[in-house]
């Protein structure tokens, strides 16, 4: 028999969760519904008006924008960041020296604040900022670039010619012959360059495109255009959770059993053949991972939104987290509760059905 | 005999170049590894390099873009050294006060055929940033200020007949309270070139290249090198009660961190605990309610958690004589005391553990919180380690939640909703040098912890990711 201290006892030690778990939780999300369904100001009692604020909803121009825009973020941002977090992880899946500093520095992102990386990002992204300037680098650069390319091509041509000549197979891109032939092409392009051979391209104008003050849009200015300053949050968050993602990759890979590789070396399976066949089924479970924190938390983005503010169109750069919060707080208008919760709870119904369909996906 | 021999020496060096051969290519192999993981580093620490190095800069728009520094040359060190030295006997930290004469030496250059014209100098009112800035400026130093004779101390006439003139003058302090900055301009005629100067302008090229403006000749060395970094705190005070506000914001960031980061080791063990442990009704319910309230965002539950607190939780907090609970660390607290994804990181490490353990104890008549208390608390330090790190990178970048509770006064902000109050306030004018100081600031402590603690971030994340 056990005494009634000890039945208790789970409840007691899962009392303060469970306080949160109803009151900031439970209690929340039942109100939120609730909310949906009327009018309410903050101040005066909540208005019972049935499914009148859903109906506006989609009535409603902005609410549109914002739902485009935060698919069209979602899956961008999603699909790009797990590809990038899996390169990222492949590449640094090695056994050399110094490779914890590599780890350390690929982290940097992702651990500081989105309202500084955000910050960085919208210095860089100014009209005389880094990334115009870059851009203009290689604009007028492009005899160099181009002299570059052309040089570490035609090394590697005759390295691999001298191999085939030798008789070796040896592919194309074999990657330490590719080194030679980057860094002598290195070489010849610096001095082409110091004795003036090859020049920047003169009389070309610097690149001063507005990113974030801008309505324009990619590739065309349909409504389906991606805009400019929503295209530069997309490049900073990419950039910001690759690395996290990363690294559970790179755990994923560290799991994979050495006998696999070698049992696809001794089948005489190429690099990229054994990572299709052998590699990429064994890291299932962890793209589903990925795409299901990449979906969840992009469906979210709010933050960057909210720090460039008016420094961007709010129609460009609206989403349906940042739609909610406008309605709930307006600067000028009193508070559309009922509206922000009718926006909020689609909001919760579409992550909860991109999760449930992945879910699918990946078990089909 | 012979040809035998002959033939096995054949067949070693055959083997030998390809071994050399091998060998070289394992070599370029982690040469081209190299290379790539140099290149993606690039990536990922380049915008932080630039931006900690531009944070330094007098503008951090400058077109093209540069990495060299005014503020990170040694020469320029040692003349705002000895600037401040001449301005107030101390090199690091200058004022301008009574009694200073301080020396200035400029070089121009003018093309053949113009008369050089000494610059007119001018100890200008002129306050930089926000107007807010100004109100705070007790005496300025071009009430007090007397420049001296400009004085032609050297001509040089270069191969192409164009001259280079040198200047000398001084300024001395006529009255009797300390000036904390000495703004200097100096103006010369179109066509007259700026080469150099005691300590490089800040602008160089106002009015297209007419005037050269120092913020502070007589800074000393340490304002001088973080002039931007002193502007973050110099420049922002509460209207109310007078306070620093970054530094304000650093120490509530700081105060909710910590307490956040306690309350959640306490309640997250003890529920990860009876989760991962225990047996009990209801347990699959919350769970699976825990995991639900995982996936649903944030802006579900906000609206009726900023009511909660508004409303100080149902009136609870008029107990302790507080009326809302909007704009107060508690409310932040309260609200965060633990969240679910840190339960689940527990839960997870307590199920990792031996069944044999609790068994051992039950059989010796240990009740459970002896249990939780004794055996598995000290067993849990690693989760706990990468549990504090979490929360307190967590907590530190949290930037919804914290926008939604501190709306005034601007002083209870946290360091997130604190910058953005910077970037609406710098952003304007495009004044990026506070924005970039203060986004350095608020970055160092994340990093600093991240360099010391590294493995418990990488631990983390495998907890919450791959067992989940």
């Amino acid at each position: 028999m056990r005494s009634i201290k000890e039945k208790i006892a789970p409840y007691v030690l899962l009392s303060p969760y469970l306080f949160m778990l109803i009151v900031f939780f439970g209690y929340a999300f039942i109100r939120c519904l609730y909310f949906s369904f009327t009018d309410y100001d903050l101040f005066s009692p909540p208005q019972w008006v049935g499914l009148k604020n859903y109906l506006n909803l989609f009535r409603d121009f902005q609410f549109g924008l914002a739902l485009k825009n935060s698919l069209q973020f979602a899956v961008i941002v999603t699909g790009f960041q797990t590809i990038f977090a899996l390169i990222l992880a492949v590449v640094l899946n090695q056994k050399i020296k110094g490779i914890r500093f590599f780890r350390a520095a690929y982290y940097m992102p992702s651990i500081t604040s989105s309202a500084v990386v955000t910050l960085i990002f919208m210095w860089l992204f100014q009209k005389r900022g880094l990334i115009n300037y870059l851009l203009t680098l290689v604009k007028t650069g492009y005899p160099i670039i181009l002299t570059f390319c052309v040089f570490t091509l035609l090394i590697q041509a005759f390295f691999i010619f001298i191999e085939k000549l030798k008789e070796r197979p040896v592919s194309f891109f074999e990657p330490s012959f590719l080194f030679l032939s980057v860094m002598l092409s290195l070489m010849v392009t610096l001095i082409l360059v110091k004795t003036a051979t090859v020049t920047l391209a003169e009389g070309l104008a610097p690149i001063e495109t507005v990113w974030l003050n801008s309505k324009k849009r990619w590739p065309n200015s349909g409504v389906l255009g991606i805009s400019y300053p929503l295209g530069s949050i997309m490049v900073l968050n990419i950039w910001t959770t690759a690395p996290t993602f990363m690294l559970l990759y790179l755990a994923g890979l560290q799991d994979i059993p050495k006998e696999l590789y070698e049992a696809a070396a001794v089948d005489g399976a190429t690099k990229f053949k054994t990572f299709w066949y052998v590699v990429r089924p064994q890291l299932r479970n962890i793209t589903f991972l990925v795409v299901t924190m990449g979906f969840i938390s992009t469906l979210q983005m709010f933050d960057q939104v909210a720090i460039i503010g008016d420094q961007a169109p709010l129609d460009a750069v609206i989403t349906l987290a940042y739609y909610v919060y406008i309605n709930a707080f307006p600067s000028s208008v009193s508070p559309k509760i009922g509206m922000a919760s009718a926006a909020a709870v689609f909001l919760g119904i579409l992550t909860l059905l991109i999760v449930l369909l992945q879910k699918k996906a990946v078990k089909s | 005999m012979k040809t035998r021999k002959q033939g096995k020496e054949i067949v070693l060096t055959g083997k030998a170049a390809v071994e050399i051969q091998l060998k070289r290519h394992r070599w370029y192999r982690v040469g081209s590894i190299y290379l790539v993981l140099l290149l993606f580093s690039f990536l990922f620490i380049g915008p932080f390099f630039f931006g900690l190095i531009s944070s330094l800069k007098d503008n951090p728009l400058e077109w093209p873009p540069k990495l060299s520094v005014n503020q990170l040359k040694p020469a320029n060190w040692i003349a705002a050294y000895k600037l401040g030295k001449a301005g107030s006997g101390q090199g690091f930290f200058g004022e301008f006060a009574p009694g200073a004469v301080v020396p200035f030496t400029v070089t121009y250059q003018v093309p053949a055929g113009q008369e050089p014209i000494p610059p007119q100098v001018v100890v200008s009112k002129r306050v930089p940033g926000t107007a807010g800035a100004a109100l705070l400026i007790e005496h300025y130093a071009a009430d007090y200020a007397r420049v001296s004779t400009v004085e032609e101390v050297n001509r040089e006439i270069l191969v192409d007949q164009s001259i280079r003139v040198t200047y000398h003058f001084t300024i001395h302090h006529t009255g009797n309270v300390v000036c904390d900055r000495l703004p200097v301009d100096l103006t010369v005629p179109f066509g007259q070139q700026f080469i150099k100067a005691t300590i490089d302008p800040n602008r160089p090229h106002e009015r297209l290249g007419r005037v050269q403006s120092w913020n502070n000749l007589t800074s000393g060395t340490i304002p001088y090198i973080f002039y931007n970094y002193h502007r973050v705190f110099s420049e922002n005070y509460s209207r109310t009660t007078g306070k620093q506000l970054f530094s304000s914001w650093i120490w509530n960031s700081f105060v909710i961190c910590v307490a956040r980061v306690l309350t959640t080791i306490v309640f997250a063990s003890m529920a990860g605990f009876a989760l991962a442990r225990l047996q009990f009704r209801g347990k699959n319910t919350i769970f699976l309610l825990m995991l639900f309230s995982m996936m649903i965002p944030a802006q579900v539950t906000f609206i009726s958690n900023y009511l909660v607190l508004r409303d100080g939780v149902f009136g609870l907090s008029k107990l302790f004589g507080v009326d809302t609970l909007l704009n107060s660390y508690s409310g932040l607290i309260v609200s965060g005391l633990v969240s679910a994804s840190a339960v689940f990181i527990m839960k997870q490490f307590f199920e990792g553990l031996s069944p044999s353990l609790d068994e051992a104890a039950r059989i010796d008549g240990a009740s459970t919180y002896q249990i939780y208390f004794w055996i598995f608390l000290p067993l849990a330090k690693p989760a706990i380690g990468a549990l504090t790190i979490l929360t307190f990178q967590g907590v530190w970048n949290e930037f919804f939640w914290p926008l939604v509770v501190f709306t005034s006064p601007q002083d209870r902000y946290t360091l997130t909703i604190g910058l953005l109050s910077f970037r609406r306030m710098y952003g304007v004018a495009f004044d990026w040098g506070p924005i970039l100081a203060g986004s350095v600031i608020s970055a160092l402590p994340l990093i600093v912890l991240f360099v010391v603690f590294q493995r418990y971030f990488v631990e983390g994340i495998s907890f919450t990711g791959i067992k989940g």
